[in-house]
């Protein structure tokens, strides 16, 4: 269906002029295909001015140029008020990016005309507030008539609610105003339930949120924390991370013992953003990454379809080889487990 | 919509990345609050042994987040570039002297400093002065005169070397970028854990040293400013009981006939007064003065941040200057007092030469003790090459006005009716409480000292707390016990043991051992070793050097 706006399609590491696909093409994901885009489960993200979510979006979703041109085009498209996008997520998901700035009027006839079409199928639902925003009343109208819409077209949604620019709020009055906050947004959700977060760009919070927010749109989460460990227990590894492809966010992680950095995730994932941004200035892309000195390896790979693995091994007396071929053969497995309907099954202690 | 996306497609491929560093500075003239560069600096890689380590994880974090945001963004956007709130605030660097002043200093990299060697000097002697000062007269008197006198000069060329062996033992190390280095982390690196340890100990003893002498002496003023205001506002003169001249200029002896320290001004009294009386049940000096400190100073050791103490810097150097003022205006009344006995001591005066002059150089050790901090006062000198210089120019100063204040002091003592022996440890103490000048001088010092104290209170805190726990204020908990632990010490000594110059003496040749003369003479010798110039003549004078600092700690127990 279409929709009002231009419809970007964003490919992950792949550069060069970008296209608008045809519709209702799939994106490449695990090799089954969709039949079409309304299939598929989505996470909206909405929020009420432009300026919160376009830092939100190009932050945490994306690397690539493709960044620069949601940013930019968010400020250049005047007429439009209504902008959205897609990024292809964990493989089934596919996040729709809804900036609702500025107009009433339009917004109030967007609502209408298009609710259902926006608020069928969706998995999830995260909306954005900002902390700073005077016009409290308002904001919160639009929230609850997110929820009318989400009520009636797709009842089991998760919401999830992010109270953005945290550190522009004095730091003492934080945990006060957050909590405010959630006890309003809880009352004003229900009967649907709602988890709300804190966050600002500048800390950490907000990408434990969407560490958060990930973790519970992975179906079988449990069991892939368990292979996991599995896994790096015989591989005999350090550490052993689990990132979402585009957005390098941690979906799982197992770690044998106590790690001194409790930031090193998002620092991880900044840097390896930040390679795979000069990468894609080479118009090249990132597949692996070793690093090694006289006390550790660590590698970073393709692992999955939606996944990257990071392996830390402390022993450096195994070769980088032995570990490639470790990663190798339990990709297989864990192809597998990606898949819904999936058999179940352990990794073998061989 | 192509155009406007090869427009951007375009304008993101110019390459930002020349300058990959404090992005975040803004030279835009509409913003003119310029913005703070926030910076890791290189060494921030991290050794698996490294206990402490320089930059905070969550600094090290922002500054990963702030190089991605400003790769996502062209330099003009400046919706990504870190406000300033979100920017830690640059490292407190504090300077200080344990019986000196400490205070927090803008601290510059090498070769960027902007003070002028006059500023240097001045500050270099502003830092060192401080209350060793009222016991320099005492540690004369100990040693003899003439001896006391040689002894200043010679401690002060001593420590001067030292210092100028730690000024110089970081241009030794050659390998690694030591620019952000104090004297604590060239001993850790000569002599891995046990030297920080160590380092970590001394500076301690100093800093807990420096706080039991400062209670002592605050309980005695706080007692003497009471006394005088009471006897002034009831009109009451309370000479006569004490040994005394008997001029305008009244100089007591209060230790008079006993060895001990007199208890108490319960010498004076009125029988039929009960007010006066009561007032001296109350206002005891070591009795019950020492507590009321408690309810004024221990709250504000708790203070995370004492950077609005620090402040009150100038005090210290307005109570020295008076000092030197007081003291002369003394002398003028009370003229010349000296009498030249060798080895004999007579009713009046005291040898020349003394058995105990160990006691005045663990006195002047901590008088001229700043080699904890030295390095990061030269590094804001503006010509380097005048360190060397600047730093014996400021050590001539602090003997000289050490020499100036002990010998008219003692010289000025008014020997026919007093034994020179009656000169206190606090030299304050020979002036009766109703003397309008050294009233004067005692409620500077006692201001100048409460300022002082919470600071020195944080010092230890960061020091002892950030080493053990790695957090510098773990919980108010921790904090609390450690803060109730000094202030126990003091308020102890205070009740029982007030004699300042004993634990001056006792935790500067402790403290002093390690950093003015072992660590010092070691770290040289090591070095010279490693480059292969070592050679006899100096190995032999730094191995006498360290045999000296040896020396003078087990003196203090035997002399």
């Amino acid at each position: 269906m279409e929709e009002c706006g231009s419809e970007k399609k964003m490919e992950k590491e792949n550069l060069g002029p970008r296209m608008d696909p045809p519709l209702g093409e799939p994106q490449g994901s695990l090799g089954w295909v969709l039949p079409n885009t309304a299939m598929k489960k989505k996470v909206l993200l909405m929020g009420k001015s432009g300026s919160v979510l376009d830092r939100l979006h190009s932050l945490q979703i994306n690397s690539s140029l493709s960044t620069y041109s949601l940013v930019d085009s968010v400020g250049s498209t005047k007429t439009f008020d209504v902008e959205h996008s897609h990024v292809q997520f964990l493989g089934n998901l596919v996040l729709n990016l809804w900036d609702c700035g500025g107009q009433d009027s339009f917004m109030e006839n967007y609502f209408t005309s298009q609710r259902d079409n926006i608020f069928q199928n969706v998995e999830v639902l995260i909306y954005v507030f900002d902390v700073e925003s005077r016009e409290l009343e308002k904001d919160m109208h639009y929230y609850q008539s997110c929820l009318e819409a989400i009520l009636q077209n797709s009842p089991d949604a998760r919401i999830f609610c992010l109270v953005h620019k945290m550190d522009l709020v004095q730091e003492d009055q934080r945990d006060l105003i957050f909590r405010e906050r959630e006890e309003d947004l809880r009352r004003l959700s229900r009967p649907l339930e709602c988890s709300c977060f804190r966050t600002s760009i500048w800390d950490e919070t907000l990408y434990k949120a969407w560490s958060s927010i990930v973790y519970h749109l992975i179906p079988n989460v449990q069991q892939l924390e368990m292979n996991l460990r599995n896994f790096a227990e015989i591989i005999e590894a350090d550490e052993v991370l689990l990132f979402e492809r585009a957005t390098f966010l941690v979906i799982s992680h197992y770690q044998c013992k106590e790690q001194r950095d409790a930031h090193r995730f998002e620092k991880i994932s900044n840097i390896i953003k930040q390679f795979k941004l000069s990468c894609s200035k080479l118009a090249a892309s990132f597949q692996s990454m070793e690093v090694r000195n006289s006390n550790f390896a660590a590698f970073i790979d393709i692992f999955t379809s939606n996944t990257y693995v990071m392996v830390v091994m402390s022993d450096p007396s195994i070769p980088s080889a032995a570990t490639l071929i470790n990663i190798r053969n339990a990709r297989k497995h864990f192809e597998k487990l990606e898949r819904v309907d999936g058999p179940k099954q352990c990794l073998l202690m061989c | 919509m192509a155009n406007v996306h090869d427009r951007h497609h375009l304008i993101s491929e110019i390459d930002d990345e020349v300058n990959p560093g404090p992005m975040n500075i803004q030279f835009d003239s509409s913003d003119l609050r310029s913005k703070r560069p926030f910076y890791i600096e290189p060494t921030n890689i991290v050794n698996v042994n490294d206990v402490i380590q320089r930059v905070s994880d969550h600094a090290s974090a922002l500054d990963k987040r702030i190089h991605y945001y400003s790769r996502l963004s062209t330099p003009a956007d400046k919706a990504l570039i870190a406000p300033d709130h979100v920017v830690p605030a640059p490292e407190e660097c504090y300077v200080y002297s344990p019986l000196g002043s400490a205070y927090k200093l803008q601290s510059y990299t090498e070769g960027h400093g902007k003070n002028t060697s006059l500023v240097t000097i001045f500050m270099i002697w502003n830092t060192m002065m401080g209350t060793s000062i009222l016991s320099i007269p005492w540690g004369i008197k100990q040693a003899g005169f003439t001896t006391g006198m040689c002894v200043i000069v010679l401690m002060g060329l001593l420590t001067l070397y030292c210092c100028y062996r730690v000024v110089k033992s970081r241009s030794m190390i050659p390998s690694l970028d030591t620019s952000t280095w104090e004297y604590p982390d060239v001993c850790r690196y000569y002599f891995g854990s046990f030297g920080q340890w160590s380092s970590l100990l001394c500076s301690l003893v100093s800093l807990i040293g420096a706080m039991i002498v400062y209670w002592v002496l605050m309980s005695n003023f706080l007692f003497n400013t009471g006394k005088f205001i009471f006897n002034f506002i009831h009109h009451i003169n309370d000479s006569d009981t004490v040994l005394r001249t008997n001029n305008s200029s009244p100089v007591i002896c209060p230790s008079a006939g006993s060895g001990d320290y007199p208890d108490n001004d319960s010498m004076i009294f009125y029988a039929n007064d009960t007010g006066v009386q009561q007032f001296e049940k109350w206002w005891n000096r070591s009795k019950t003065v020492p507590f009321y400190l408690i309810g004024l100073l221990l709250p504000l050791l708790n203070f995370k941040s004492p950077s609005f103490f620090s402040k009150f810097n100038i005090l210290g150097t307005v109570s020295v200057l008076y000092l030197i003022f007081l003291v002369t205006l003394k002398t003028i009344r009370l003229g010349f007092h000296l009498e030249f006995h060798w080895f004999v001591s007579t009713e009046f005066f005291v040898p020349e030469i003394r058995l105990q002059f160990p006691q005045l150089t663990g006195v002047l050790t901590l008088a001229f003790f700043i080699h904890n901090c030295i390095i990061t006062l030269l590094k804001n000198n503006k010509n380097q090459e005048n360190n060397v210089r600047d730093l014996c120019i400021a050590y001539m100063l602090v003997t000289l006005t050490y020499l100036y204040i002990g010998i008219l002091v003692f010289a000025s003592f008014p020997s026919p009716p007093l034994s020179k022996d009656c000169i206190e440890q606090n030299f304050l103490d020979n002036f009766p409480s109703n003397d309008i000048l050294s009233f004067i001088a005692r409620i500077f010092l006692l201001f100048q000292m409460m300022t002082v104290y919470p600071l020195l209170g944080y010092l230890a805190r960061v020091q002892l707390l950030g080493h053990v726990f790695g957090d510098i204020y773990p919980s108010i908990f921790h904090v609390l016990v450690l803060n109730i632990i000094i202030v126990g010490a003091g308020v102890i000594m205070a009740c029982f043991y007030p004699n300042i110059g004993g634990i001056i003496r006792y935790s500067g040749a402790a403290c002093g051992l390690a950093f003015v003369f072992i660590y010092p003479s070691l770290i040289y010798i090591i070095s010279l070793r490693r480059e292969e110039r070592l050679t006899w003549p100096r190995l032999i004078f730094h191995i006498c050097i360290i045999i000296l600092g040896l020396a003078n700690l087990i003196f203090q127990f035997f002399m």
